[in-house]
């Protein structure tokens, strides 16, 4: 995206001609960007909480005392008393920055980030069946699939330039299978609709494999040659008729068996999902049945397939890849390998602690319980996006000391005894890393705003208040050395390299050319891993006193906790309100009229939201964007975990509706 | 064209020139002026195609009285012609430094007159690209197929407002496809078909068939049938080709659109 800057100030986007993911085109989030970059509400200096308000103060005062106050934690409560929550908007240097800051300086590997929250069961899923949790293939080859199975993503709506693909794809021919239970925009142009229940995912593929192997489509030689498990997983699969998968998922069968054929029957289908299938309690099952149905079919390893999970923020891959993660190192090295751990170790010249941390939930459980007492937030916004917000407002409110590092003073930020003003991507260099593993360069274009400073300028100040001597970077190009030289998949990317074209990762050498799609030949972990899965019902279902299925999502003109899209105008006018998306028999059942405003209750929080009566639900689900703090549907919603992923259950939860 | 640029440049004629540089490996919407003058090394003539016009509109809009120089293609030339009648843009304070397309830009932008009245680069391409396409495909078909067509392409649109966005001749402070009143807010796809017609009618007798409207669509929409077809009726009917002359006025003005006191504003 290009920024239009006049005398210094930005005054509006174009779009990258020649770019080869965008192609010279945006959505309407893109083409609004500077509106928020050069909102009136971005914070404008530091901010010192004295009783219950803010004042301002410069930022030698709030960094000292920043410091002092994280150094009494560290000695009063140990290391493991901080959490640090990174940031999927921030670019891949500083990720890796507060990484290091939390591993070297403060001794602790509780950091996470919301990469928890949307695809933390794709990186455990796909990396237990084929040893690598990243899209398997590029954006581009959408467009040479001949069936795309798109499940659990409204893609026009959250990945609007995927969509273009899928539409591209479809216009030369390929078949599109959509499985969604919501009858979002994509499902008048896919050629085959499926409106599963949510939270039946495990099922629906199931019974796709079922038909696979009823009518010998499977490829053979794909099983043989290249995975192990198969026969674990037949047996499985054979309970999965069509019958039991209607029964379960409410798909009729006969729509069961004509989507598997035409999914086999395809020279070269791809799957891609989203948050439909991950942020579920068996998350990392529905990812790994994703992942068998591919191998199944030998979708793996070649151009045009593959398992593609669309990932959000701009910079959620690039922050996993960082190690933003409790339990590995930047480039996914595992922090319980020695070696590797002593590899970082030499590296920053200091002892790092050898037990995983907590993940985002988890640490908001600790500071509730009370064994957390200090956190660091940056670019995050918790107290919108996490699940049941009642227990994490407590949790933070239970903090003797919390730092938030965002651009605008958030929900989150108003719970913090310092604020931070970081500056935008308009106002720094850096790289992010895009789904499909490219790694590109981002260009200052402003001076950070008023008193804001770019977050690794931040993290630097910091870090050398503390007393370490690791954070001498005179730029984002240093830092970025750094990671090549620890992260193996990032070994033979540097600046110059990324100047005027983006490689993907692995790319592990200088002469390496990156990597348009994974598994080639050979899956990452050798063969790849068939796991036989089971249907399991969501941790919470619907009964006599919570009768409705709540699934939650976004909706096109906004962005997340809406700090951004929020002071846009020409976003935020689009759709000022929350609203519960209800099916006209439901409605009429409970007397509610379109537009009326309306009770919604779950065992963890109630709210008031306008209803919007539609057949884009079906009967018996009510959907809720989460976007709006004022009307937060994340006060209803079950912080279940998957247990291999601890990604909480945000699609289904059991609520009640009552009139007002 | 840097030698003109350096000129006008350096004997102050202009502020600053409006044209394209190479930077990072892309060329890319740049405005050179004395004090970055160095950058002329990278300029560019590169069949990239920006909405240069729009971009002038903001630049005229801070800096009203100043004058300005501008790299323009056929369809840029048109445009300014078009925003000069509107009273958008006042042509004695534009310098226009002209550039005719390849044959190959010609042919892909199924362009009328791929080349502005003059120009310091290029040759002129004397056959006509116009004909032809898809606009011509829908004519054959019958109004229930029409129908069909535009419902099966207008599903896909996102609202993006990119058509909008980069339109040259798009200048309206209050736009019409944000007026509540005409189309609903907030749902995607827009309307079928008021969204489309009203974007098609509002630009009616002044779309210049750039067809930048078609590049941007994320959704693939052939915009650009629409507009051809549009531009067909006010060619038999009025014989009106909007930005062919100064002096000719569009048919469809109303009485108060031609009064400066009414449309002198700023652009976005």
């Amino acid at each position: 995206m290009n920024l239009e800057i006049l005398d210094g100030e930005i005054i509006g986007v174009l779009p990258l001609i020649n770019h080869p993911i965008s192609e010279g085109m945006l959505c309407i989030k893109g083409w609004n960007a500077h509106q928020f970059i050069g909102s009136e509400k971005r914070i404008l200096k530091p901010l010192i909480k004295e009783d219950t308000e803010f004042r301002e103060a410069s930022w030698d005062e709030a960094l000292d005392f920043s410091a002092e106050k994280l150094k009494e934690i560290m000695e009063k409560y140990g290391s493991d008393s901080i959490g640090f929550l990174s940031s999927a908007k921030c670019t891949n240097e500083e990720n890796f920055l507060m990484m290091k800051f939390a591993r070297a300086v403060i001794g602790t590997n509780n950091i996470d980030h919301c990469a928890r929250l949307c695809h933390a069961s794709t990186v455990t899923g796909l990396s237990i069946a084929f040893g690598s949790g990243a899209m398997t293939n590029s954006i581009p080859e959408i467009e040479e699939a001949d069936c795309i199975l798109i499940a659990g993503s409204n893609t026009t709506e959250q990945h609007p330039l995927i969509g273009s693909r899928i539409f591209r794809a479809k216009e030369r021919g390929a078949m599109v299978i959509l499985v969604d239970p919501r009858e979002v925009q994509l499902a008048k142009i896919a050629d085959i609709y499926l409106k599963p229940k949510p939270g039946t995912d495990v099922a629906w593929i199931n019974g796709f494999a079922y038909v696979i192997l009823q009518e010998g489509f499977e490829d053979k030689e794909f099983i043989k040659e290249k995975t192990e498990g198969f026969e674990e997983f037949k047996k499985v699969i054979l309970e999965y008729s069509p019958e039991k998968v209607e029964q379960i998922t409410e798909i009729p069968k006969e729509d069961v068996v004509k989507a598997a054929k035409i999914f086999a029957t395809a020279k070269n289908s791809s799957i891609l999902y989203s948050m439909g299938i991950t942020q579920h309690t068996t998350g990392t099952n529905n990812v790994l049945s994703l992942a068998n149905l591919a191998m199944l079919t030998g979708n793996v390893g070649k151009s045009g397939s593959g398992v593609n999970p669309l990932r959000g923020h701009q910079n959620v891959q690039g922050s996993c890849d960082m190690g933003a993660l409790p339990n590995m190192y930047s480039g996914y090295q595992k922090i319980e390998d020695e070696v590797i751990k002593r590899k970082f170790e030499e590296s920053w010249r200091v002892k790092l602690p050898s037990r995983n941390g907590l993940t985002v939930v988890e640490m908001m459980n600790a500071a509730l319980e009370g064994s957390i007492k200090g956190m660091y937030i940056m670019g995050e916004n918790p107290v919108v996006t996490d699940p049941d917000l009642n227990h994490v407002k407590n949790a933070l409110k239970n903090l003797e000391f919390l730092i938030v590092q965002d651009l605008f003073l958030t929900e989150t930020a108003k719970y913090a005894h310092i604020v931070l003003p970081a500056a935008s991507f308009a106002e720094k260099d850096g790289t992010f890393t895009n789904t499909d593993r490219r790694v590109q360069r981002v260009r200052k274009a402003i001076d950070p705003i008023r008193d804001s400073k770019p977050d690794w300028e931040i993290l630097c100040n910091l870090a050398k208040r503390l007393g370490s001597n690791g954070f001498d970077y005179k730029s984002p190009e240093e830092i970025f050395e750094e990671i090549a030289c620890l992260t193996p998949i990032y070994g033979g990317i540097n600046y110059n390299r990324i100047d005027s074209e983006s490689l993907q990762w692995p790319c592990r050498t200088l002469d390496d050319k990156g990597t348009k799609y994974l598994h080639q030949g050979r899956f990452t972990r050798g063969l790849g891993l068939f796991t036989p899965i089971d249907y399991k019902p969501p941790a919470e279902s619907p009964d006599e006193e919570y009768p409705y299925i709540l699934t939650t999502g976004r909706v096109y003109f906004l962005f997340h906790s809406n700090t951004m899209t929020g002071v846009s105008p020409s976003l935020s006018s689009e759709l000022e309100e929350g609203f519960v998306e209800i099916n006209p028999k439901d409605a009429s059942g409970l007397n509610i009229r379109n537009g009326e405003k309306i009770k919604v209750s779950s065992r963890r929080g109630e709210l008031e939201i306008k209803a919007f009566i539609t057949e884009r639900v079906k009967k018996g689900v009510i959907f809720i964007p989460f976007h709006f703090s004022e009307s937060a549907v994340n006060v209803l919603t079950n912080p279940a975990l998957d247990p291999e992923a601890k990604i909480p259950e945000f699609k289904v939860c059991a609520v009640k509706i009552e009139k007002i | 064209m840097k030698n003109r640029v350096e000129e006008l440049l350096s004997k102050g004629v202009i502020l600053g020139f409006l044209g394209l540089i190479v930077k990072n490996g892309f060329p890319l919407p740049h405005l050179f002026t004395n004090v970055n003058r160095c950058d002329l090394e990278f300029l560019s003539i590169e069949e990239s195609r920006y909405p240069l016009v729009k971009i002038f509109l903001k630049l005229i809009s801070k800096y009203q009285d100043q004058k300005f120089g501008i790299m323009v293609r056929g369809c840029d030339e048109r445009a300014i012609i078009e925003l000069a009648k509107l009273n958008q843009i006042n042509l004695n304070n534009v310098v226009m430094l002209g550039v005719a397309c390849s044959e190959e830009m010609a042919k892909k932008c199924l362009c009328k007159i791929p080349y502005p009245s003059q120009f310091v680069f290029g040759e002129r391409i004397n056959s006509s690209y116009n004909k032809g396409g898809l606009k011509e495909e829908i004519e054959r078909m019958s109004i229930e197929e029409r129908e069909n067509f535009w419902k099966n392409q207008f599903k896909k649109c996102f609202k993006c407002y990119g058509c909008r966005n980069v339109c040259p001749i798009c200048i309206c402070i209050k736009c019409c496809l944000e007026d509540q009143d005409l189309i609903k807010k907030g749902e995607i796809p827009p309307e079928f078909p008021v969204y489309h017609l009203v974007r098609a009618i509002d630009v009616a007798g002044r779309c210049i068939d750039c067809g930048l409207c078609e590049e941007v669509c994320p959704a693939n929409i052939p915009l650009r049938a629409i507009h051809k077809k549009v531009l067909e009726i006010f060619e038999t009917v009025f014989s009106y080709e909007p930005g062919r002359s100064l002096e000719e006025m569009c048919p469809l003005n109303f009485p108060g659109e031609i009064s400066s006191k009414e449309l002198k504003t700023k652009s976005d």
